[in-house]
């Protein structure tokens, strides 16, 4: 019997192990990021201390690289993390710093304003690491020599502050390490989350404030992107934002505020000016075991160790910032068709940033006082802006070929992810389609569609699901017209555009960008011509009006309008709805990239550079032109490509105004001198 | 009193004959400084105003977190003095410098204890608790300590602050060099362990003084042409080159002789062979004697008289 115990007890802990093993947060432990990793390798080499080096004039120093032919081409490492043993010897207060070698290089064009003297001994490298130099601060054998942290501080500041380009603070650069809370957190062991909201803002009470005046908690704020709405700064989720998912949060908020970053968001009752109720670890938990409860207003699971996750508080991550925005439409990738589980442990080929360098969120979407940067298509309300050439610049090629002028070229027209990701929804597939008009049906069986995605739910309707697709390319300026709640939208038109790209061939600030298009079917009053907002989510088991319970559009119309303050005429009409989703994120690496034939089908058939350049240079054209996505591979991995295979014209010149393709017949501004049509 | 004109004339030309031939003993003045001290030399050029330095200090003195530790926004503002609750503080000063944009250039200046060659609050401390170490540091004992305060008034850049909150155990607050970190083989001062940029050098100070003195030859017209704290009060042990004239980021122009050397001569000069104590009693006992002597004459028996009765 205590044998049989024994082993039932070993039995158990096997099982646990095993379960411990297996859990995702065990599996993120063995994932990474391939850049990021060789980066964090090379960091972590010293290089025997250069004690003499050649004291040479600059000019004349430079003069003799660039007659030794050094040029772009040379540099192997494009990427460094400086960061090393040697500069946390004393003390380790900020994180490593992301150093793009070949684009500081590209903009530099000179090697020697940083490798600014070589080592005496003529066999070694011309341009050697910084730490072949600068080692240990306050050498006594040489005192002059600063160390290497000093040195990286004085070249990068020096430089940035000369050319008044590039960060000069510490978190330009740095992200600051958190603190080990364990010993400064000071709660009992079954903590409830206002105790643990309590005990954040005894130290943190600035940041509560700051907090409390932010978008992620309002879910409203300013819309500059919004046409017509550029100045006002009430409009978000919270307040008039539209969509055809499930529509709009008034009416349902204890299923929607689920993702609020806070406590007890029930109804419109919330108090937005108490700091008690904000959830700080919903962002800052690291241990990924916090959670919130779905259908709770915000509240944390009950078995959540909230102590636990309040100790080991850091800063906000892929996963936190996931736990929401992967989620968005209610389950992994529906909403954002960029954005999915998957980043959590991407691959390189599926998100460069996310799965080569292991970019965190915050790392693009620069937070200052909470507020966190980045405008998105979909809500008006935006805190800062984010793009690519924020880091990349205006001239982002710069890998010494033949083609970096002509891809810069395209920087004046075009989003940087339209050649560098161009499919989206790459790994999970997204919705696009979403009729509301078929919701309530208890019967109807969902049928699986050939990504194993159904294709109805009774609550919801009837769903189409895409995955590898290709966008949608639109003209886009930066702004959004949108539908807002309570607009008047014209109800015989075809399809009414929840939100449309604001943007024109014409405008030299509009650059074709691709979207994910969203269609729906979703309810217009229809003597109101507004759209209406269905109460869905039962308030409680009394609840007579929503449309989850009772399955009643009327009376779910009738509720969600009146707690909307906005009229219902009593009857609505089924119109089909569109929203443009900009793609952003899940960008390839570089040598995805579509290629310059996938577009222009003109290239097709050219072996030389000649029909412009008129001098016979040897020149494997092929190669450069023609190498790009490869549909085929992606196919023979399981995406869903295979009418993208040898596909031209890929974002098609005529749908976007152009004559035909701009080699044939010219460029928006500009006829090229062999071409032979008209500047449209 | 009775004393006559041609005796006084005789008592003060004594005395002042005395006093004349006195100082001349007070040249055997000896300095009194470390023969090898460390020093910190403070590149103001290079300090870009991270107050990291009050950060580390801070913390490895035990002293609370400086005011708004991770915003400069507003910190620079006022200007701020060392104090009881920080050893160092780094002011921002706009000097009249400009860049190509006409914005002007900010200077920032650290200040803490200079850990002066020969300090005149060691010279000022009468109990001793004030020493200067041979690492170069100038030492409190708190034990000793009187709560005095002279150290205070003598300081020429006004540094040691006292704890006026505390009416029962109060200290007298200043940089302490980080004694028990620089008397380690290879220990920092917390300032220097953690500047970004090096602006804090860390050393022996002649090694300093010729590293400062070869940055200002190798830059001819980045700096001023001057290391305060060579020769200022006799010389410190923090150092400092700027761009911009001294005075103008609040270090005070001071002459060239060790703060000590005036007052301590005098004293010396005075109390040498003890000369003056005897010279003023001999001149209080001739003058007692002269009055005495004056008095005699006029004593009458019923005084006398008065007295037994």
């Amino acid at each position: 019997m205590i044998k049989l115990i024994k082993r039932i007890r070993v039995f158990v802990v096997m099982a646990g192990v095993l379960f411990i093993a297996t859990s995702p947060g065990r599996a993120a432990n063995t994932w990474t990021a391939p850049d990021q990793e060789a980066a964090k390798e090379r960091a972590k080499e010293t290089v025997p201390f250069v004690s003499a080096y050649k004291n040479e004039g600059h000019t004349e120093r430079k003069m003799r690289l660039l007659d030794q032919g050094l040029s772009l081409s040379d540099i192997h490492d494009v990427y460094f993390l400086l960061d090393s043993p040697i500069i946390k010897n004393r003390e380790d207060h900020y994180g490593p710093v992301r150093f793009a070698h070949k684009r500081h290089a590209a903009l530099i064009q000179d090697c020697t304003r940083c490798h600014h003297y070589r080592p005496k001994d003529e066999a070694a490298l011309e341009t050697t690491r910084c730490s072949a130099c600068h080692q240990d601060a306050f050498n006594s054998e040489h005192p002059e020599r600063i160390g290497l942290k000093a040195a990286y501080h004085q070249q990068c500041m020096e430089c940035h502050k000369a050319e008044a380009k590039g960060p000069t603070t510490c978190t330009g650069c740095h992200l600051k390490n958190v603190p080990d809370h364990t010993q400064l957190v000071n709660l009992p062991d079954n903590a409830d989350p206002f105790q643990v909201t309590a005990e954040c803002l005894r130290c943190h009470e600035t940041q509560g404030k700051d907090m409390i005046k932010t978008a992620h908690w309002l879910w409203k704020g300013p819309s500059p992107y919004t046409t017509g709405h550029s100045k006002e700064i009430l409009h978000g989720k919270a307040a008039t934002a539209l969509n055809n998912y499930c529509i709009n949060v008034i009416s349902n908020e204890p299923r929607c505020t689920s993702c609020h970053a806070g406590y007890g968001w029930k109804d419109a009752s919330f108090d937005f000016t108490d700091m008690s109720k904000i959830d700080c670890l919903v962002c800052h938990d690291t241990t990924g075991t916090y959670k919130k409860e779905p259908t709770a207003a915000g509240m944390p699971a009950k078995d959540v160790d909230l102590k636990m996750v309040a100790t080991k508080v850091g800063h906000a991550s892929r996963a936190t910032c996931g736990a929401c925005h992967f989620n968005g439409g209610g389950g992994d990738a529906i909403k954002h068709a960029d954005m999915s589980r998957q980043l959590l442990t991407p691959e390189r080929s599926c998100d460069v940033h996310m799965g080569g360098y292991d970019f965190s969120c915050t790392e693009c979407h620069k937070t200052r006082n909470h507020r966190i940067a980045g405008r998105s298509t979909s809500v008006p309300v935006a805190e800062g802006k984010v793009s690519c050439q924020d880091c990349h610049g205006e001239n982002p090629h710069y890998s010494g070929g033949l083609l970096d002028h002509h891809l810069d070229n395209h920087c004046k027209t075009l989003e940087c992810n339209v050649c560098h990701s161009p499919v989206f929804a790459k790994c999970k597939p997204t919705k696009t389609y979403w009729d509301w008009s078929q919701a309530g049906d208890k019967d109807r069986k969902p049928q699986m569609d050939k990504y194993g995605k159904p294709d109805y739910n009774w609550k919801k309707g009837f769903f189409k699901w895409e995955e590898s697709a290709m966008p949608d390319y639109r003209w886009y300026s930066g702004y959004m017209h949108r539908v807002l709640l309570g607009d008047k939208v014209d109800i015989n038109a075809e399809v009414i555009n929840l939100t449309t790209p604001v943007g024109s061939i014409k405008d030299p600030s509009s650059k074709i960008t691709p979207f994910k298009i969203m269609k729906g079917i979703q309810a217009v009053d229809a003597d109101h011509d507004i759209v209406l907002v269905p109460h869905l989510f039962p308030r409680d088991k009394k609840d007579k009006t929503a449309f989850w319970k009772n399955r009643d559009w009327n009376k779910a119309f009738k509720d969600g309008m009146s707690v909307a303050g906005l009229p219902y005429s009593g009857s609505y009409k089924w119109k089909k709805t569109w929203m443009y989703w900009r793609l952003e994120h899940e960008v390839m690496p570089a040598d995805m990239a579509l290629s310059c034939a996938q577009c222009h089908e003109s290239l097709k058939g050219e072996t030389t550079c000649n029909r412009c350049h008129q001098d016979n240079r040897n020149v494997d054209f092929k190669k450069i032109a023609h190498k790009g996505t490869d549909f085929s591979y992606m196919k023979s991995r399981g995406r869903d490509v295979e009418h993208l295979i040898n596909k031209t014209d890929y974002i098609n010149f005529k749908a976007l105004g152009y004559e035909g393709d701009p080699i044939i017949y010219g460029g928006r501004f500009k006829q090229l001198p062999m071409g032979y049509g008209s500047t449209p | 009193m009775q004393l006559s004109r041609r005796h006084f004339f005789k008592i003060m030309g004594v005395a002042t004959a005395t006093a004349t031939v006195a100082p001349a003993a007070a040249d055997t003045w000896q300095s009194k400084s470390p023969p090898d001290p460390f020093g910190c030399l403070v590149d103001l050029t290079r300090c870009v105003g991270c107050r990291k330095c009050e950060e580390a200090c801070a913390e490895v003195n035990h002293l609370p977190t400086p005011e708004r530790a991770a915003c400069q926004c507003t910190i620079f503002e006022k200007k701020r003095r060392p104090d009881d609750k920080a050893y160092t503080v780094v002011n921002r000063y706009f000097t009249g410098t400009v860049d190509e944009n006409d914005t002007p250039v900010p200077t920032f200046a650290k200040v803490q204890c200079m850990h002066c060659q020969d300090p005149a609050c060691v010279s000022a401390c009468i109990v001793g608790a004030l020493t200067k170490d041979e690492t170069g540091a100038v030492r409190y004992n708190v034990d000793k300590c009187i709560g005095c305060r002279y150290c205070m008034v003598a300081c020429p850049f006004e540094i040691p602050a006292y704890e006026y909150f505390d009416p029962v155990t109060p200290r007298v607050m200043k940089c302490t060099f980080c004694y028990d970190r620089i008397s380690k083989d290879g220990g920092l001062p917390g300032c220097a362990t953690i500047c970004p940029t090096e602006a804090l050098t860390f050393g022996k100070r002649n090694t300093l003084l010729n590293m400062a003195q070869k940055r200002l030859t190798q830059n001819p017209g980045k700096y001023i042409d001057h290391i305060y704290g060579e020769k200022e009060a006799g010389g410190t042990s923090w150092l400092y080159i700027s761009a911009v004239p001294f005075e103008t980021v609040n270090l005070p122009v001071l002459p060239d002789k060790p703060m000590p050397k005036l007052s301590e001569n005098i004293q010396h000069s005075l109390f040498s062979y003890l000369w003056s104590p005897i010279a003023l009693f001999s001149l209080l006992g001739a003058i007692m004697f002269g009055t005495h002597k004056a008095q005699k004459p006029k004593e009458t028996p019923s005084q006398k008289g008065g007295r037994n009765a």
